[in-house]
């Protein structure tokens, strides 16, 4: 397949590639992509390289625009992009550099549970999940919140589900933010925005969105897996999902509110979808303030789902979701931005940090960290495909020098849906996947086709250039065993 | 030209490309492939009709405002559209009258939740014999 992207891609090491500054005007920073020569070869074939170059582009960006292994393409930003910038030299805020789904995002269970003793229920325990936790199109929520409801769950986050009864306190301690960034504003949030909510706060969704029991099938770092609780051969659950449609209309919202603004601050972009305000200015604040509801929403969702995962797994084993340890290892945002302090030339700066498709990884030792993780790290939740792997990775000191404490999200798609589901002709995927041991159950008639393990790239190759690049180590393997999907 | 629409392949989403006569003929097929998108959505035969209005600075930013707001009433309210009387689209509004209908649950078939109807590559353009819009749809 011809290459998309031909311009320069210059070596820095193994894993690394920059995009000089020099090559195109407008570039403010260098572009550098974590990429093993396999990658880098799959990478040139779209248009993210270039999108790469372009978010170099955006006022006060610092040191460089970002790209982790997973990189594929985007709506302005490239997936798998990061980028800081600083407010007190003109820095911005991009909805392209969150994403539709903000906070979409992944966290992980454990349980006590052993293989051995689940195999015999895993086909109950899914259809079990499947009616408990609702997914797919237009099924709501078990829950229902009214307009004030919805904004105090969009001001106080994760701990007002909490407080309701969905969880426990120590899945706040083990959330990212605690499941709550402050200085979220749910009142500049559109009427849209609350209608599509209101009734979603605790689904899965569609498309890539799932809930998977997995079993943990390797350890390459026992003490850090220690610290998270997780054994081999013991179950785990893991939820992806993100805002909904409240958070898809946020952002709809910001594209359409700030179509003219880059015109006003004298901003130059070389992509419309790069659409940006100063972090500073009104514009800026009042996205920031949405986008930051939308967030502490996305924690409530996951939240929700994980008392409803607990619940399915009391009505399958007898036991409760305390007796079979279903405690909470950690739940990490993909599709963020958040003020972060930095060192950059030798002072501290408070940079806005956009992660879209790229996973916090903060390194050990950080305050920003639960106790129990500031020995190890923290805790980076990798999903692959339905067929094959996952991983839980720890965040490394390279991750604050290099990546903004930022590492990968997933495996990223190698196929299209198309592609996929033509792949899928005359074969059956659901067999297939229980040919491989996972029980699969979709409510979309062409989810698993589209969702196929062929679809994916190999996690593998995406978590090992991180890995050698001293962002963030391989903890564990987790390898699936049933899954739903809506 | 007869209205028609056709879905394609666009990485992890869905495009869409429309073609009528004139630009006020794109806006059945428009909705048409929005829902196929969606799945195989049944309409009871409850019709109402609704009325909406568009103001803005360009025809296909227009189009994709109209099919932003088919979605959110498909999402809060589940009831699908089809045009039915254009009286007036240009660079600057779009004004149509559409018949609503509650999509019936037992007969329908749902394949994706469409997150949002994007900017990307979005354009109308002329055509031989007609106009060709392009609009992609993040799933």
């Amino acid at each position: 397949m011809a290459d998309n992207y031909t311009g320069p891609l210059e070596r820095l090491d193994a894993n690394r590639w920059r995009i000089p500054k020099s090559y195109k005007p407008g570039m403010n920073v260098d572009g550098i992509i974590y990429a093993d020569e396999d990658i880098l070869a799959a990478v040139k074939q779209d248009k993210s390289p270039e999108q790469v170059a372009n978010v170099a582009c955006l006022p006060g960006i610092v040191k460089a625009s970002l790209a982790m292994p997973d990189i594929h393409w985007g709506y302005g930003f490239c997936i798998g992009g990061v980028a800081a910038t600083d407010p007190k030299k003109g820095g911005v805020i991009s909805p392209g550099g969150v994403g539709y789904d903000i906070n979409c995002g992944v966290r992980l269970l454990r349980t006590n549970i052993p293989l051995k003793r689940a195999e015999k229920h895993m086909e109950r325990l899914v259809e079990q999940l499947f009616t408990t936790v609702p997914c797919g199109v237009g099924r709501g929520g078990v829950v229902k919140f009214s307009k004030k409801e919805l904004k105090r769950l969009m001001t106080e986050g994760a701990p007002y589900v909490v407080a309701k009864g969905f969880g426990w306190d120590s899945d706040v301690a083990a959330t990212e933010a605690g499941g709550r960034i402050p200085d979220a504003e749910p009142d500049l949030l559109s009427e849209r925005a609350l209608e599509r909510g209101h009734d979603q706060c605790g689904t899965l969704g569609s498309g890539n969105h799932f809930l998977e029991v997995q079993v943990v099938e390797h350890i390459d770092d026992p003490r850090a897996a220690q610290a998270m609780g997780l054994e081999q051969g013991h179950l785990t659950v893991m939820i992806h999902s993100g805002s909904r449609g409240l958070g898809y209309q946020v952002c709809e919202d910001a594209l359409k509110r700030l179509h003219d603004v880059p015109g006003k601050y004298g901003i130059d972009l070389p992509d419309k979808q790069l659409v940006c305000a100063p972090v500073e200015s009104p514009e800026g604040r009042h996205y920031l303030g949405a986008m930051r509801a939308a967030a502490n929403f996305a924690w409530c969702n996951r939240q929700i789902m994980t008392h409803l995962a607990r619940e399915a797994f009391f009505e399958v084993f007898g036991q409760s979701a305390e007796e079979l340890g279903m405690s909470l290892v950690y739940d990490v945002a993909h599709n963020i931005a958040k003020m972060e302090p930095y060192e950059v030339e030798g002072r501290t700066c408070e940079l806005c940090v956009h992660r879209k498709g790229a996973t916090r990884a903060f390194p050990p030792g950080h305050p920003e960290l639960p106790e129990r993780y500031r020995a190890i790290g923290q805790p980076v939740l990798v999903p692959g495909d339905m067929g094959r792997s996952s991983y839980v990775l720890v965040g490394r000191d390279g991750s604050m020098e290099h990546t903004f404490g930022s590492s990968c999200h997933g495996a990223g798609r190698r196929m299209s849906r198309g592609a996929a589901i033509r792949a899928s002709k005359g074969r059956s995927i659901r067999q297939e996947l229980l040919d491989r041991g996972v029980i699969a159950r979709a409510r979309g008639r062409t989810g698993l086709e589209e969702e196929q393990p062929d679809a994916y790239k190999d996690v593998i190759s995406v978590v090992n250039v991180l890995h050698a690049a001293g962002i963030s180590h391989k903890v564990a393997k987790l390898r699936p065993l049933g899954v739903i999907k809506g | 030209m007869e209205p028609s629409f056709e879905i394609f392949d666009h990485t992890a989403d869905a495009g869409l490309r429309i073609r009528a006569a004139t630009p006020a003929g794109l806006l059945r097929p428009a909705a048409e492939g929005l829902y196929a998108i969606i799945g195989e959505l049944v309409p009871a035969d409850r019709w109402s009709r609704k009325t909406f209005e568009f103001e803005g600075s360009d025809a296909s930013i227009l189009l994709r405002d109209y099919l932003a707001e088919l979605l959110l009433t498909f999402e809060r309210d589940g009831r699908i559209a089809s045009a039915d009387d254009v009286t007036g689209f240009d660079d600057r509004r779009l004004n149509v009258t559409v018949r609503l209908a509650p999509v019936d649950p037992k007969r329908t078939v749902y394949h994706h939740e469409v997150k949002a109807i994007t900017y990307h590559e979005l354009a109308i353009r002329t055509i031989p014999g007609g106009y060709e819009a392009t609009v992609i749809v993040d799933i």
